[in-house]
């Protein structure tokens, strides 16, 4: 495994700028004008509007991540590059899409909040709770959530390329089932108010700290699909 | 010297099915071997264990001394070019461009020289291509790579003959200038017979025949003339076919004859004729299956 290789996958993804670069953006871009029009026309309401148009962008991330280990994967292995490289090539560009987009969405916050919410008290890139604190915040945070949602789309192509759509439905059938152990493991021990309180006091750094931990745990999970994958 | 791919007692077991029951064989350097066998005799699996897209379920597969799966020191040095390659949604001269990034004795000058030969349209997507056109594509990235190893599996779907010869020629002069070591898996026997040094028959999963292909040449003839004579010639001898049309006949017997064979031949008027790489194949495979229904 050498670096040229893997910033060879890069640039492999990266061909498809329009799916990358463009579209992610389109997107948003769409959504955010439909909710600046809706906000010009509703009336104003205390504490100005919220949104969750941003979460378009995420979810558009996660196709990608889908499509980078499903349409692209054969042509990728045909080209003299392992598995592995394969996969950590792409995580490279995860990482740096999810810098540069991080830097993008808190500079957009940042306007947002000059314009006081683009003059219609609209919060469109100003999330309450994990997108509002100082700047550095957001960029970690959005940083952190872009490339959780791309490793996630990432590892459901895998498992798709693996076990095909039973495997598909098994594995969205174990999440179920790991979230309901979680939900019955904090009913059992009686910790729901301890759960709650987690949640109200928890800091942005921290909350970020769990995603990341999250997101390193879908990017392992992905690693290990990828072993023995075949095409 | 170490041969460029190693298989020693490799099975590959399906749920139900076997694709490749313990077969053995080497591959040499600088060599252009021929990979024969019917639909399913397992040629395809074969080359991706090869290329590690595929695992053993038993044995070992080294290439280079190394075992390729996962191991990018042997897998940077080939390239698998496959019948149904799955392509991005890129156009032909990005997918060829992404290409020339990835092997180290790419040859931008083939490749341009084989776009022009092949009329590939570098602009159109690759979806959008007949399949004759996108085979080239894959036929083009597998030559200009200029792999240490270089695998075609049935690489010309599609193509018309003409291509086809241009693929041979292009493939023979490159490889005369560039020596590497050539496996060409393929249905159109006749056609490559001249290119192959060496075959290797695969038959249901196993190892049918694997030796060079001068020693397989000659080894069966035709005899062809009046049916008396026929049967007069080969009286007593092993015969694997028999054909016979009103009084002429001709059977296919073993190879090669000695003089004293082919001065008896000539007195009794019959042709002889070696048997094409094609047929003695045929005759490999279920020779008797065929000899029923002439029959």
């Amino acid at each position: 495994m050498r670096m040229k290789t893997l910033v060879n996958v890069a640039r492999y993804h990266l061909v498809d700028r329009l799916m990358y670069v463009a579209v992610p953006w389109a997107i948003l871009a769409f959504s955010f004008l439909i909710n600046l029009a809706i906000a010009a026309m509703a009336p104003r309401q205390p504490g100005g509007m919220y949104t969750g148009g941003l979460v378009s962008i995420y979810v558009f991330l996660l196709i990608c991540g889908v499509l980078s280990m499903t349409r692209e994967l054969p042509f990728g292995l045909m080209l003299g590059v392992s598995r592995r490289s394969y996969y950590l090539g792409t995580a490279l560009l995860v990482l740096a899409l999810g810098v540069a987009y991080g830097l993008a969405l808190t500079a957009l916050q940042a306007v947002e909040r000059a314009t006081g919410g683009w003059g219609l008290s609209l919060h469109y890139f100003q999330v309450p709770w994990i997108m509002n604190g100082p700047w550095y915040q957001t960029w970690v945070t959005s940083f952190v959530l872009l490339v959780l949602f791309f490793l996630y789309g990432m590892w459901y192509g895998l498992v798709y390329r693996r076990w095909n759509l039973f495997g598909l439905l098994t594995f969205a059938a174990a999440q179920v089932l790991v979230a309901l152990a979680v939900v019955t493991v904090v009913t059992l021990t009686h910790s729901w108010s301890a759960f709650g309180h987690f949640l109200t006091t928890v800091q942005a750094p921290a909350l970020a700290g769990v995603l990341a931990a999250l997101a390193i745990a879908l990017g392992l999970g992905g690693f290990s699909t990828i072993r023995r994958v075949t095409i | 010297m170490t041969p460029t791919i190693s298989v020693a007692g490799l099975s590959r077991r399906y749920r139900g099915h076997t694709a490749l029951d313990n077969i053995s064989l080497t591959v040499e350097p600088d060599t252009v071997t021929g990979l024969l066998g019917r639909n399913g005799a397992g040629k395809t699996t074969l080359l991706r264990i090869i290329t590690g897209l595929e695992f053993p379920t038993d044995g070992e597969v080294t290439v280079f001394g190394a075992v390729p799966a996962e191991n990018e020191a042997v897998l940077r040095r080939m390239v698998f070019v496959r019948e149904e390659q799955s392509y991005p949604d890129f156009r032909v001269g990005t997918a060829i461009r992404v290409a020339s990034w990835f092997y180290p004795y790419w040859s931008a000058e083939l490749a341009e020289q084989l776009i022009a030969d092949f009329e590939l349209p570098l602009s159109r997507r690759i979806g959008r291509l007949s399949r004759g056109m996108r085979s080239a594509v894959g036929i083009v990235i597998g030559l200009a790579a200029r792999a240490e190893l270089t695998l075609f599996d049935e690489p010309y779907a599609g193509l018309d003959a003409v291509a086809r010869q241009l693929f041979y020629d292009r493939l023979l002069t490159d490889y005369a200038e560039h020596p590497r070591t050539i496996v060409l898996s393929t249905h159109l026997v006749d056609e490559v017979a001249n290119l192959l040094e060496h075959v290797v028959m695969l038959d249901h999963g196993r190892v049918a025949l694997d030796a060079p292909t001068d020693e397989i040449r000659g080894t069966a003839m035709t005899v062809s003339g009046p049916a008396t004579a026929v049967e007069e010639f080969v009286a007593g001898g092993p015969v694997w076919h028999r054909q016979a049309v009103a009084s002429r006949a001709s059977v296919v017997v073993p190879g090669p004859f000695d003089a004293a064979a082919q001065a008896r031949a000539r007195a009794l008027h019959l042709s002889l004729e070696p048997l094409s790489l094609q047929q003695l194949l045929v005759h490999a495979s279920g020779g008797a299956a065929q000899e029923k229904v002439c029959a």
